[in-house]
């Protein structure tokens, strides 16, 4: 019959676009740039303060908070109704995902900005403009005796915040592609991904560091083994998809084949942002070639993958519905 | 609440500035005016509708003024509280911005879309100079008068009596002429159709669940629901109707009558119809025999496409469920030139199953007189036409209508044949005509070939028409008369007796926005400018109304406060025994009507026929029209026209005819007619889904748009009727869509003069 | 005793007119192109073996609400006899429950920017004693509203008359709108 009940239109919009894919990326690398950054403080070799280790500590303590505002600001300016976020602040439902992640948020936020000014305390002391803040840090560094509770409390926080988009996602029955319980663990891994692929960029850039042959191989297999995480929850992800039937299987393989979206998928999350990166990885440690050049192009390679395969997963969540 | 209006009310209309700062809006329209002040509380008001002919009764919501929420008027029980889409949007059309409010005459070239605004005071007077002008130099039959029926066509009537013009015509030959026609020489009067209690419903393109009567839809619904009915559904399409029938049968357009024929032949072959019944009260079977003695289901099936055994099967399905059976002719019966004979062989179907006047079956309707005759008592009250001493001029028509030996001899001279209006025009014949006055209708999207339609008009001197929107035909028109919208105006009583006796009357719900006139005072008002209006009664509508009551005031009160009102009766068919006895239990004067076998069959002996029975062989047809006095083949069921497909339309939902494609709300729910194209017959021609193609034949081409759907037979296109606007006025609807009936020559089925709406097509590619 | 509330919609009676969008566009204000309800017309099958399957899209009013569940700040909520509602000013527009619900039955209003969706007329009708704008005007009937747990009802009736199937039953929201599904037409498929 020909369309007689009127505009469709309303059915077929993408209510989650790009801000949010935008959103769920910041918010994965700020979670995962802590817990490296965390991880490495708890577990560094040297004291020297130009090792490629420091510099990641540095990079996480920097990027963790600003990314997590950037994102928290786009998803403000998301909203249908801006100027009402404040309700989100004020009125809880402790059954949404959205709600838990508000509060998590709401904690993590300023232990981050708390992490940021410890680490950079002699930075911002020095510096004319910060040093306004040097009584504030100096009145956190009064509680120094706790201060290895609070980064537990920060890194908890920090698996939380990694997780939770992915929960996000997968509390909705409606998108297939959403509804796995394999999308929280893969957000998680893919955040800590872009987590230890942004701290070494930026430790390298602007903590202008040295890096011996070690360090390199270290963390080109650190960047390994998660990718070698991220591949089988892929799989698990679609395969499951595939054996749940009915849309669940229409879905799975219209999201693997249909459109752009499909190409976006295997071009650029799994060839681009996964396999170019092993490849990488594999030839230097075969080779033993450790170029510092590798490392970059490596780091931002895997981050462009990050951000991609939370587009994929957003938009052909949306768009391919088995239906 | 009543309109209390003096004459001089009339020559106060208010005209309004069109210089409203800084907004450039479109001419005569409601978007031009300013805000409309409001006041007032919340109240409700019975009424008709008139988003299209249907005319179920209303109940309007006004809060402040404003139409808010339309539902059924739970008064009439067939209604409830039910209203179709286009009812329930009946304020969206009346608040649409671009109606028309204001009254416009032309200044630029016929059909050029120039205007200016003008009083009513202006408009109507020189609409009564030009008039009067062409009668003085050619005669009132100069002028035309056309409208579809309702109560506006009575008081047109009145008005173009009053002018002493002959040439009336209503709409019925583009639509219903033919089973109207076939009635008169079948039964003499209609008959209506009891879906509720039938065991097997024959239905021919049917539509009721698009072309909606509510209180009809809602019956056959629940009788299509039920188990106890079976309905059979013949049409060419997928159709709604079909898709509810427990049978579809997708019948060859245009070849209806060959099915009937083969059902008939099967029936009167193995002697399986009520001989009884046929004997008593029907004359000429002889003749049916021998012209259906080749008709078998074998013969038909070469022609319609359905299996033989489907209609041997049908034939004997609805002998077994006789009486309560219903062959149902349909309500638009324009599918080919021999529709004549086509309804006329549905309409004899049903007699020779003796359903007539039996539950499930078919009846005539119970008026006021009739019952009260039978009861001895006045049940109920009886209105009269106040005009009806108004006499229709007997002077020669451009169609000759009613003319012996003319090929409208049939029609009557209150209905004429729009078809032959173009023809007229341009040869003259048989006089010249120079003017042209309707209302409520838009001939240039609903009649067949509009292009020489715009040719004749373009050779008229003065057109008046008026509407509500700038249609087609307003835009061709000198003066275009904005008229109140059926929410804005008092109208009289109607008749609306079907199984008991029944008025109903319009009660105006809003006042209407920009002073325009209902079109009653418009007819007054000009028909006094003439002083042509000696012979009128009344002045204004109330006064109207109480002369149609008869000065009886409870009967008006009670209908202008319910809007309608239904006197119970014991339901009453004359030939069943159970509700025989309940009618004279309850009023025992009926018992003298009574025949020996204690029915009121008497009731059908003199029926308004020449012979007084129901007429199988029709004597004064054969006369005029050899070989038609009974249902035969008549070689008139192929409308290909030796093109390769044919292309049907039909009524949906959400529109009517050419009327509604503009307002808000519908246009919001279906905007485009795409065309309707078999998957095997989109491979053939290579086409895909959305293509732009063209629909062409030897009248006219016309754009289209693919819609590929099972839903449609291989050798057929489909589209839904009243899109392929041209009027920029119409700024939703103007453009889109396809214009079908620029593709239907201007012809005639014999005897009934109907337009035929199946015609033949190729497609290509744009 | 809270009450029950159910709507049926029977697809025999349903001839996909459009009346019941309409008068909810009529009763609620819906802005235009907008649609709280719409009835989708499906034909399915090979000429001549078709059906015509007649589908009401629009809110269910789920128990077990997911709109309800996912909303962060409570404006989606349900009150004490099941009905689902929007409190507009508490409404940030996150439209998580247009993402959550499984029956598309949310949209974005463009003119409160809140997110908007059929509410059975519950505030303008039902409340009033009258049936929601759509079950009032069906002009086939085809549409019953009540309470489940007044065996004097007629939705009760339809109940016991039928077999009432539930969209989506599988997810476990517990939808209240029940449908009568499309005994005729042939498709092989």
């Amino acid at each position: 019959m020909n369309n007689m009940w009127g505009s469709t239109a309303q059915y077929e919009v993408i209510n989650w676009p790009w801000p949010i894919a935008v959103y769920l990326f910041l918010a994965g690398l700020s979670a995962g740039s802590i817990i490296i950054a965390l991880l490495v403080k708890w577990n560094r070799h040297e004291k020297d303060s130009s090792s490629i280790w420091d510099a990641m500590v540095k990079a996480g303590a920097i990027i963790s908070p600003l990314t997590i505002c950037v994102g928290l600001l786009l998803l403000i300016v998301d909203l249908g109704k801006p100027l009402s976020f404040y309700w989100l602040l004020i009125s809880y439902n402790f059954t949404s995902v959205m709600t838990l992640g508000v509060i998590a948020l709401f904690i993590y936020t300023p232990l981050a900005f708390v992490f940021m000014g410890l680490i950079f305390e002699d930075t911002i002391k020095e510096n004319k403009l910060l040093s306004i803040f040097s009584p504030i840090i100096s009145y956190i560094k009064s509680f120094e005796v706790y201060a290895k509770r609070i980064e537990y409390v920060l890194f908890g926080l920090a698996l939380i915040v990694g997780a939770y988009t992915g929960f996000l996602l997968s509390a909705n029955m409606t998108y297939p592609l959403w509804n796995s319980p394999v999308l929280p663990i893969l957000f998680l891994a893919s955040g800590i991904s872009a987590g230890i692929a942004g701290n070494i960029l930026v430790g390298m850039l602007f903590f202008k560091s040295s890096i011996n042959k070690e360090s390199i191989k270290y963390l080109l297999i650190l960047d390994l083994r998660v990718i070698l995480l991220e591949i089988p929850l892929l799989i698990i992800l679609f395969v499951g998809m595939l054996y749940a039937g009915g849309n669940a299987e229409v879905a799975a393989i219209q999201a693997l084949t249909v459109g752009k979206w499909a190409s976006i998928f295997w071009f650029g999350v799994i060839g681009f942002g996964l396999i170019s990166p092993l490849l990488i990885a594999f030839t230097a440690l075969r080779n033993h070639a450790y170029k510092v050049g590798f490392i970059l192009v490596n780091s931002m390679i895997v981050l462009a993958g990050v951000i991609l395969l939370r587009f994929y997963v957003v938009y052909a969540g949306q768009l391919f519905t088995g239906a | 609440m009543s309109s209390n209006y003096t004459r001089r009310d009339f020559l106060k209309v208010t005209s309004c500035s069109t210089a409203i700062a800084g907004i450039s809006c479109m001419t005569g329209t409601l978007g031009s005016l300013g805000a409309q002040t409001i006041s007032g509380s919340t109240k409700f008001v019975k009424s008709y509708c008139e988003m299209c002919t249907s005319r179920c009764q209303i109940e309007g919501k006004v809060v402040d003024g404003k139409s808010v929420f339309i539902q059924g008027n739970q008064y009439s029980k067939g209604m409830g509280t039910s209203v179709c889409a286009r009812g329930a949007a009946g304020h969206s059309q009346l608040y649409d911005p671009q109606r028309l409010v204001k009254p416009l005459i032309r200044v630029g070239k016929r059909g050029e879309g120039k205007w200016k605004e003008a009083t009513y005071e202006e408009a109507l007077n020189l609409i009564a100079k030009k008039m009067m002008n062409i009668k003085e130099e050619y005669g009132p039959q100069a002028v035309l008068f056309s409208a579809k029926t309702g109560e506006h066509f009575s008081h047109l009537s009145t008005f173009s009596k009053a002018f002493e013009s002959p040439n009336l015509f209503s709409h019925h030959s583009h639509c219903p002429i033919t089973y109207k026609v076939a009635f008169k020489h079948t039964y003499g009067t209609g008959l209506k159709r009891d879906f509720s209690k039938s065991k097997y419903i024959l239905n021919f393109g049917h539509n009721l669940f698009e072309g909606i009567n509510v209180s009809s839809t809602k019956k056959l619904a629940n009788a299509a629901a039920s188990e106890k009915t079976k309905l059979v559904v013949l049409e060419p399409r997928f159709s709604i109707v079909a898709a509810k029938a427990d049978e579809w049968h997708s019948v060859k357009p245009g070849t209806d009558l060959a099915f009937v024929l083969s059902l008939m032949h099967v029936w009167l072959r193995d002697g399986k119809y009520d001989k009884e019944f046929v004997q008593r009260y029907t004359v000429g079977i002889e003749h049916l025999i021998e012209s259906t003695k080749t008709t078998t289901p074998q013969w038909q099936e070469k022609i319609t496409g359905i299996k033989a055994e489907v209609a041997e099967r049908v034939a004997n399905e609805l002998y077994k469920a006789a009486p309560n059976c219903i062959i149902d002719w349909g309500h638009k019966t324009t599918t080919a030139k021999s529709e004549y004979q086509r309804t006329r062989a549905i309409l004899i179907a049903n007699a020779l199953m003796g359903n007539i006047e039996k539950e499930g079956g078919l009846f005539f309707k119970k008026k006021a007189k009739t019952c009260n005759k039978l009861a001895g008592i006045d049940i109920a009250p009886t209105i009269t036409n106040p005009d009806k001493h108004f006499q229709t001029p007997k002077t020669l028509r451009v169609d000759r209508a009613s003319q012996k030996g003319s090929d409208n001899a049939f029609i009557a001279r209150n209905q004429g044949v729009l078809m032959d209006i173009p023809k007229a025009i341009l040869n003259k014949d048989p006089y010249e005509v120079k003017g042209w006055f309707m209302i409520r209708t838009n001939p240039l999207i609903t009649l067949a070939d509009p292009k020489t339609m715009k040719e004749a008009m373009n050779k008229l001197d003065f057109i008046v028409v008026t509407d509500i929107y700038m249609s087609e035909t307003a835009l061709m028109a000198d003066v275009v008369l904005p008229e109140a919208t059926y929410l804005e105006r008092d109208e009289g009583i109607t008749d609306k007796s079907s199984s008991k006796p029944t008025y109903m009357i319009r009660n105006k719900i809003v006042d209407p926005i920009n002073n325009t006139l209902a079109g009653h005072e418009i007819f007054r008002t000009l028909a006094k400018k003439m002083g042509i209006d000696k012979d009128y009664k009344w002045d204004n509508i109330l006064q109207y109304r109480v002369q149609q009551a008869k000065g009886n005031d409870k009967l008006l009160k009670e209908l202008m406060s319910k809007g309608y009102i239904s006197y119970s009766i014991p339901t009453l068919y004359y030939r069943e025994e159970k509700y025989v006895k309940d009618f004279v239990n309850k009023y025992p004067n009926a018992k003298k009507y009574l025949d020996e076998d204690g029915l009121m069959g008497s009731m059908l002996d003199n029926l308004k026929t020449p012979s007084g029975k129901i007429e199988i062989f029709s004597q004064q047809v054969e006369e005029e029209f050899k070989g038609y006095g009974v249902p035969r083949d008549d070689n008139n069921m192929d409308v290909t026209r030796g093109y390769p497909y044919i292309l049907t339309s039909g009524k949906s939902a959400i529109h009517t005819n050419g009327h509604t494609h503009n307002v808000p709300y519908l246009h919001m729910l279906m905007s485009d007619n795409p065309v309707w194209v078999n998957p095997q017959t989109a491979k053939k021609e290579n086409l895909k889904n959305g293509d732009k193609i063209y629909l062409e034949n030897d009248i006219g081409k016309e754009k289209g748009t693919v819609f590929i759907t099972e839903g449609i037979r291989p050798d057929t296109f489909f589209v839904y009727m009243g899109f392929g606007r041209e009027s920029s006025d119409l700024k939703r609807a103007n453009g889109v869509g396809t214009n079908q009936s620029k593709l239907l020559p201007l012809i005639k089925g014999p005897v009934c003069s109907t337009m035929v709406t199946n015609v033949g097509v190729k497609i290509t590619k744009a | 005793m809270s009450k029950k509330y159910r709507m049926i919609h029977d697809e025999n009676l349903c001839i996909g007119c459009q009346a019941c969008s309409v008068a909810c566009r009529s009763e609620n204000d819906v802005p235009d192109d907008i649609f709280r309800l719409q009835v989708r017309v499906e034909t399915k099958g090979t000429f001549p073996n078709l059906k015509m399957d007649m589908r009401r899209q629009s809110c269910v009013m789920c128990e077990d609400a997911p709109c309800v569940e996912v909303c962060p700040t409570k404006a989606s909520f349900q009150t004490n006899d099941g009905v689902v509602h929007i409190d507009e000013s508490t409404c940030v527009s996150c439209k998580y429950c247009i993402v959550a619900c499984p029956y598309n039955a949310r949209f974005m209003n463009p003119v409160t920017k809140a997110v908007d969706k059929c509410t059975f007329c519950y505030s303008n009708r039902v409340k009033k004693g009258l049936d929601p704008a759509c079950v009032t005007v069906c002009p086939t009937d085809a549409l019953v509203f009540g309470d489940i747990s007044d065996t004097s009802s007629e939705v009760y009736k339809k109940a016991n008359e039928n077999n009432l199937l539930y969209p989506k039953a599988h997810l476990g929201t517990k939808p209240k709108v029940a449908f009568v599904p499309n005994k005729r037409g042939v498709s092989y498929e």
